[in-house]
């Protein structure tokens, strides 16, 4: 315990020498801005910034991903307050009762709760990263390729199924990315798959370069399709969270934490997906139904504590598996990929530090995004004032860059393109995006783990079932998938109500 | 009172059975064609190989994978009515999209990538990029000669303000090659 406590003041010294409190402060700010400003998403902020700061020490870089990250969940709050808009997929669920405070000239108020929740959502997550992560490790330390085959297809899948929508397209999606991953050289022969010729297509599709066009350029091109925002301002009461709004509601706080920070756990679901099941269980367990949607505190508080709950959440799983628990993790995962650190059980092993850097870097990030809290109000108003005329250019400006910073190939910018139309007419077309990253970054995870069970197998498929572990999540992964077959999981439902004893 | 449903996130709607269908064409035919493709890669089987370590044996999976997936979306749009005549696409409630204005951003950031990157310094094709894109989107019929000149103004100033800061930021503080 002593030596932990002893490795993470260390990381915590570690992090805020030098340039470190200064790219706290704008990384966080910057999350926050870009969360807060409608069409904006955590997952292009970080995309983007990974490949902007790549020439950055390994451990100031992923700082100030985590920075954007946390930041930019929180921003996303503010648009959803002040606007009714939600900044990012992740704060719709507070727009229900986060607006309804604000016409009733409680923003200031709600951004309070916003804050508090936030702050304390992402602080019991930090915890459970402390907590279960060594655990975790040491169990995925005993998996081999058929378990770590059977793990990536169940975050397919389990994307697929609890992203919200159509878990048919859910999966549908999650197999295109994996399809998409094999494009290039295939690992065994360096054959060229899909190549047609082209040299550049044989060197594969670039991960980042492809989620900065799903998220970068599809986003900005949906914005310029939507209608106009009208900007509404509101006025604005203190922002200092009230101590009575966090006691009276604690259980509701916990309740919304350990949620939030299960969700972020599962592969591919994310922070929108844990306010809203935040919410939901909030509003189940709650003796003041009727306020929901029209100006809850403890609506307010359960989806903003749910959905920064899920950030360090996310993180775990990338940490113990080398699988993302959300889209913006996937690209936290890609960049600590790019900066040679190994994410997965052996991380443990071979960077302890890294695992206490991590913890420390949301940590601070959590207390930075506490500070704007309570002092980011009226510059942030003037900030959502900004037309999308003038912001979505510039955004675009970035993606081009952002693509093209990694490898210097004009291909990837091309790449960001086409990726970008593919986006946009997916969501159009109403296909959740999470299972297709996670099928982009889980595919030579995937592939090499099938391939390598095949062969250590001599070709025998038992083994995928056969082993407890692999045999439990195959069984899982299964379960899953029949669950979204529309009367499976109401016939299961009826089997277990018919088993039940009659009422007397 | 009872939990009335939460509301729908946009991915979350859906879409008219016939339409459904279209995409399972669509993803039939994409998986067709990986299977064709996966069938032709060599397996190195003379040189040794194991059939498990193939190229074309991961992707034929996936091939197979959305080829089923497909077909069941396909079926469960046929069960939904997708041939009947009530299945054409329904006027949808004006949701205030624009496809003018997607056509405009998509076309100028298509020029943007394969008309002036590259045939000129990053920071000058940034600048016009950023002012067609601000002019084009702000213009306004019937605005004066002066209100016009101001907005070709700003559109102008942004635009060259981004592609210089853009240069400075990414060239000289992040060390970022650019375009």
């Amino acid at each position: 315990m002593l030596h932990s406590l002893e490795q993470f003041g260390g990381a915590l010294a570690h992090l805020l020498s030098g340039w470190g409190i200064l790219n706290v402060f704008w990384a966080t700010l910057l999350g926050i801005v870009i969360g807060a400003l409608p069409g904006l998403t955590a997952t292009m902020g970080v995309a983007l910034m990974t490949t902007l700061t790549f020439t950055m020490p390994h451990e100031q870089a992923i700082l100030v991903l985590v920075c954007i990250y946390v930041g930019a969940i929180y921003g996303g709050s503010r648009s959803a307050i002040l606007l009714n808009i939600p900044g990012t997929p992740a704060s719709a669920c507070s727009t229900l009762d986060g607006f309804p405070l604000a016409r009733q000239g409680l923003a200031g108020r709600a951004m309070g709760i916003s804050t508090s929740g936030s702050w304390l959502g992402t602080l019991f997550g930090i915890l459970c990263v402390a907590a279960l992560t060594p655990i975790l490790s040491e169990v995925a330390l005993k998996f081999q390729s058929f378990e770590f085959f059977w793990i990536s297809v169940f975050g397919i899948v389990i994307a697929g199924t609890l992203a919200g929508g159509d878990p048919l397209k859910g999966y549908i999606a999650g197999f295109l990315g994996l399809f998409i991953a094999t494009i290039g050289q295939e690992p065994y022969y360096n054959y060229q798959r899909f190549a047609f010729g082209s040299t550049d297509l044989a060197g594969g599709i670039g991960l980042l370069p492809a989620l900065v066009g799903c998220f970068g350029v599809a986003e900005v091109l949906q914005s310029m399709r939507g209608p106009v925002v009208e900007a509404v301002s509101s006025k604005i009461d203190s922002v200092i969270p009230r101590l009575e709004d966090v006691f009276k509601h604690w259980r509701t706080i916990l309740r919304s934490g350990a949620i939030g920070t299960f969700i972020g756990i599962l592969p591919g679901l994310g922070e929108d997906t844990a306010a809203w099941s935040s919410y939901a269980a909030a509003r189940r367990a709650s003796k003041e139904k009727e306020k929901y949607g029209k100006g809850s505190i403890e609506g307010l508080m359960a989806a903003e504590t749910g959905e920064s709950a899920c950030v360090p959440g996310a993180i775990i799983p990338v940490l113990t598996l080398a699988v993302p628990g959300s889209a913006p993790a996937a690209v936290l995962m890609a960049a600590m990929l790019i900066h040679g650190l190994n994410p997965g059980p052996n991380l443990m092993l071979q960077t302890p530090e890294f695992f206490y850097q991590i913890i420390a870097m949301l940590l601070i990030a959590d207390m930075s995004k506490l500070f704007y809290g309570l002092t980011l109000v009226r510059p942030l108003l003037w900030i959502l004032l900004v037309p999308r005329e003038r912001l979505m250019p510039v955004v675009f400006v970035l993606c081009v860059v952002g693509a093209y910073a990694i490898t210097s190939r004009v291909f990837d910018i091309y790449v960001m393109l086409f990726f970008g139309f593919l986006g946009f007419i997916l969501r159009e077309l109403k296909f959740p995006m999470a299972p297709l990253i996670l099928g982009l970054v889980l595919g030579d995870l995937l592939e090499k783990n099938l391939t390598r069970g095949l062969v250590l197998s001599g070709g025998s498929i038992a083994p995928f079932f056969t082993r407890p572990m692999s045999g439990a999540l195959a069984a899982i992964t299964i379960f899953s998938i029949l669950w979204s077959i529309p009367g499976f999981s109401a016939r299961v439902a009826g089997l277990f109500r018919r088993r039940s004893p009659a009422p007397s | 009172m009872a939990d009335e449903p939460l509301p729908l996130l946009p991915h979350e709607e859906r879409l008219p059975p016939r339409t459904d269908l279209w995409i399972a064409a669509g993803f039939f035919v994409l998986s067709a064609a990986i299977l064709v493709l996966g069938w032709r890669m060599p397996t190195y089987a003379d040189q040794g190989g194991q059939i498990y370590t193939a190229p074309g044996l991961v992707p034929s999976f996936y091939g197979v994978v959305i080829g089923l997936l497909s077909l069941w979306l396909g079926a469960r749009a046929l069960r939904a009515g997708a041939l009947g005549p009530d299945s054409a696409d329904h006027e949808r409630p004006d949701s205030g999209n624009s496809n003018a204005r997607f056509a405009l951003a998509a076309g100028l950031g298509v020029l943007f990538i394969v008309g002036l990157i590259g045939r000129m310094p990053f920071w000058i094709a940034a600048a016009i990029f950023v002012t067609l894109f601000v002019a084009a989107f702000e213009w306004r019929p019937g605005l004066a000669p002066k209100a016009r000149a101001r907005g070709l103004a700003i559109a102008l100033i942004e635009g060259v303000l981004t592609g210089i800061a853009v240069t400075l930021v990414f060239e000289r503080v992040f060390l970022v090659r650019l375009p």
